[in-house]
């Protein structure tokens, strides 16, 4: 059983404009995806595909105009969705911990850090200060933190990108979650400093037998550090699978656009960059595929409902000219 | 910090005084005029402008007066023939009673105001005091002193007329602080602490309310934006308890709230002026600009080195304060 099932989930920006009609951005169109203790899950797509506001809706944490309108979230047996708010609340920062970008802004600057560590442990449960303060102190340590108990001491702007993330990998393992969203955990650190903070977060999803969830734009993050990927553009999944598999047999005209355009396959000088240009307009998707406009392989029957369909071992597309891709991909 | 505030300070007083005096000198007024009579003959006209020193060069002139400021000195006013550092000094507690008492009533409203508008940010709260801040700024000074005067003294009668600071019947206390109110309580005498408190409230209610309305505006302006920062919503991706987060939007709003009521009382010292007039206050302000419209050189330049000083004065407290409210300043 997976601990987090997201199955069709949706999330519009409603809005009025200047004529006070009606406007509906859907941002989420069906999203579904799940993720188990001790694996890590990739979610990957250009800027806009939808893949923080995956997160974001998974967290209740959406602000108006954004709304959830439909889907299912079952986290751990319950339906995220039918919890009380306050309920949620407390899930928050326990049982699902994120670490976010911008980890030195995402730090209250008039705080100290251990105070910040500390106040996070005893907002969920009924620890002693004292209790809280050893418990930071150690998660500190855990991840790799210098010097910890001095640490506690420090201000936010003392530290450095790589340090306040560590710092925001040891808050979400103060309550010990079972989940762990990475929102762009690296976005901004230092390539060395990535590489340690990846190389943290995946040691601790199998140390303490966690699911992980890492939102990225880099492919390159998924290949080494996740086990599954799930491949998003405007606002749906559009293939997902083990990492191995998608890389070696990328079915959707867009993972395979992707894959192509990373460094890597460019030097090659094999792969042509196919498929690029702007997202689609969310106020007027395409009935069918949203991709169609900047796929070169589009027919008529690209605009049916189509549904995310099983190419391989546990390996999903949502393409119905998978065949003519496939032949037809320049190699 | 602070001597490098003070020290900072030097040209940018020197500067503002040249300006000042140059200023007056050109503004096309000629105060030799006025002082020597309608039936003065040209010789006495120059006689009095001789006494002045208003016949030597401008500049000359200036670094004259320097010399007289550095020692305390910044002249005469030409038309009470008194030392205008001793009027102003006089009436310093004056003006501040009325500024300080306004201002703080301001923020004792405004700030609560503007929080509670960002916490409902589009809610009807927010809108309604929005739309009443927006009243509070756009309505002139003079004109707001003058209506509340009309309703409250000349409608309702439930205040004494703007005649200033305390019954014309009652005599004034023993001075101590300058301030009727307080050296009324001083010297135990509670009718005179009462009129002072009947002539006080409608003045003060004036400069409540011009001082609320930016306060309004800037604290809701300040907290909003703490309020989308990310460590606000990283803390409640942490899921801290509502309250608690509220408490790091309050913590993180206060600094930034301080300075700018600062701000706004080195601005409203200017404005006060307006409402000194209306009631009769005598203060520094209505000096000022009695000064302004008589021409009395000394006066104004006595007038603006007081404003000057007051937002020295005042920008130093708030760093004082923030050193208080930031515990990062603390640490640095």
């Amino acid at each position: 059983m997976s601990l987090l099932q997201v199955r069709d989930l949706h999330t519009h920006f409603i809005s009025r404009n200047l004529d006070n009609e009606i406007r509906v951005a859907k941002a989420l169109n069906g999203v579904s995806f799940e993720v188990s203790r001790g694996e890590v899950l990739g979610l990957v797509g250009e800027t806009g595909a939808g893949k923080s506001l995956t997160a974001y809706s998974v967290m209740d944490l959406l602000k108006p105009p954004a709304k959830v309108v439909g889907g299912t979230v079952e986290f751990d047996g319950r339906n995220l969705r039918d919890l009380e708010a306050e309920d949620m609340n407390k899930l928050r920062g326990s049982e699902i911990a994120m670490v976010v970008q911008n980890p030195r802004s995402s730090l209250d600057p008039l705080t100290r850090v251990g105070e910040q560590l500390i106040r996070v442990h005893t907002a969920h449960t009924d620890t002693s200060e004292s209790a809280a303060r050893a418990r930071a102190i150690e998660k500190l340590g855990a991840v790799g933190i210098p010097a910890p108990e001095q640490r506690m001491r420090a201000w936010p702007h003392e530290l450095s990108g790589g340090m306040a993330q560590r710092v925001l990998i040891a808050m979400a393992l103060m309550n010990e979650p079972k989940l762990i969203i990475a929102d762009e955990p690296t976005t901004g650190l230092d390539v060395t400093v990535q590489a340690q903070i990846l190389d943290l977060l995946r040691e601790l999803v199998v140390t303490h037998n966690v699911a992980a969830m890492v939102i990225t734009h880099d492919l390159g993050i998924v290949a080494h550090y996740c086990n599954r990927m799930a491949v998003m553009f405007a606002g749906r999944i559009v293939e997902t699978g083990d990492v191995e598999t998608v890389f070696d047999n990328p079915s959707h005209p867009y993972t395979r656009t992707l894959i192509a355009s990373t460094p890597e396959r460019l030097k090659e000088g094999k792969q042509k960059v196919l498929g690029g240009g702007a997202p689609p307009n969310l106020y007027n998707l395409p009935p069918g595929c949203h991709y169609v406009e900047r796929c070169r392989f589009a027919d008529e029957s690209c605009n049916k409902p189509l549904s995310l369909d099983q190419v391989g071992d546990g390996h999903f597309a949502m393409c119905t000219r998978l065949d003519a891709v496939r032949e037809g991909w320049p190699s | 910090m602070l001597m490098r505030r003070l020290v900072l300070a030097i040209p940018l007083l020197i500067g503002i005084l040249f300006f000042t005096f140059m200023l007056i000198r050109l503004g096309g007024q000629d105060p030799v005029g006025l002082l020597a009579g309608p039936t003065a003959t040209t010789e006495e006209i120059e006689i009095v402008r001789a006494e002045l020193g208003l016949d030597k060069p401008l500049f000359t002139q200036f670094w004259l007066f320097l010399g007289d400021v550095v020692q305390g000195d910044i002249g005469k006013s030409w038309i009470s023939n008194r030392s205008v550092t001793l009027d102003i000094l006089e009436r310093i507690p004056i003006t501040l009673e009325l500024l300080l008492w306004g201002v703080a009533l301001g923020s004792v409203i405004g700030v609560p105001v503007g929080l509670r508008a960002a916490f409902r940010h589009d809610k009807w709260f927010d809108h309604i005091s929005r739309g009443i801040s927006l009243l509070g700024f756009s309505i002139p000074t003079y004109f707001l002193a003058l209506l509340l005067l009309f309703v409250f003294f000349f409608l309702l009668g439930w205040s004494p007329p703007g005649m200033g600071r305390i019954s014309l019947l009652i005599s004034p206390p023993p001075t101590v602080t300058g301030s009727y109110l307080i050296d009324g309580l001083l010297a135990g005498d509670l009718e005179v602490a009462r009129s002072a408190v009947a002539q006080l409230i409608l003045p003060i209610i004036a400069v409540a309310i011009i001082s609320a309305a930016p306060i309004v505006k800037h604290t809701r302006a300040i907290a909003l934006e703490i309020i989308s920062s990310d460590f606000v919503r990283f803390a409640r991706a942490s899921g801290l308890p509502s309250e608690k987060v509220s408490r790091i939007v309050l913590k993180n709003s206060s600094t930034p709230v301080t300075t700018f009521i600062g701000t706004e009382l080195t601005g409203l010292v200017g404005s006060v002026s307006l409402i000194e007039f209306v009631f009769a206050w005598g203060g520094v302000g209505q000096y000022g600009l009695n000064a302004i419209i008589r021409g009395d050189f000394a006066a104004v330049q006595g007038y603006v080195l007081f404003l000057a000083l007051f937002s020295l004065v005042v920008f130093i407290i708030v760093d004082l304060l923030v050193l208080v409210l930031e515990p990062r300043a603390v640490a640095e």
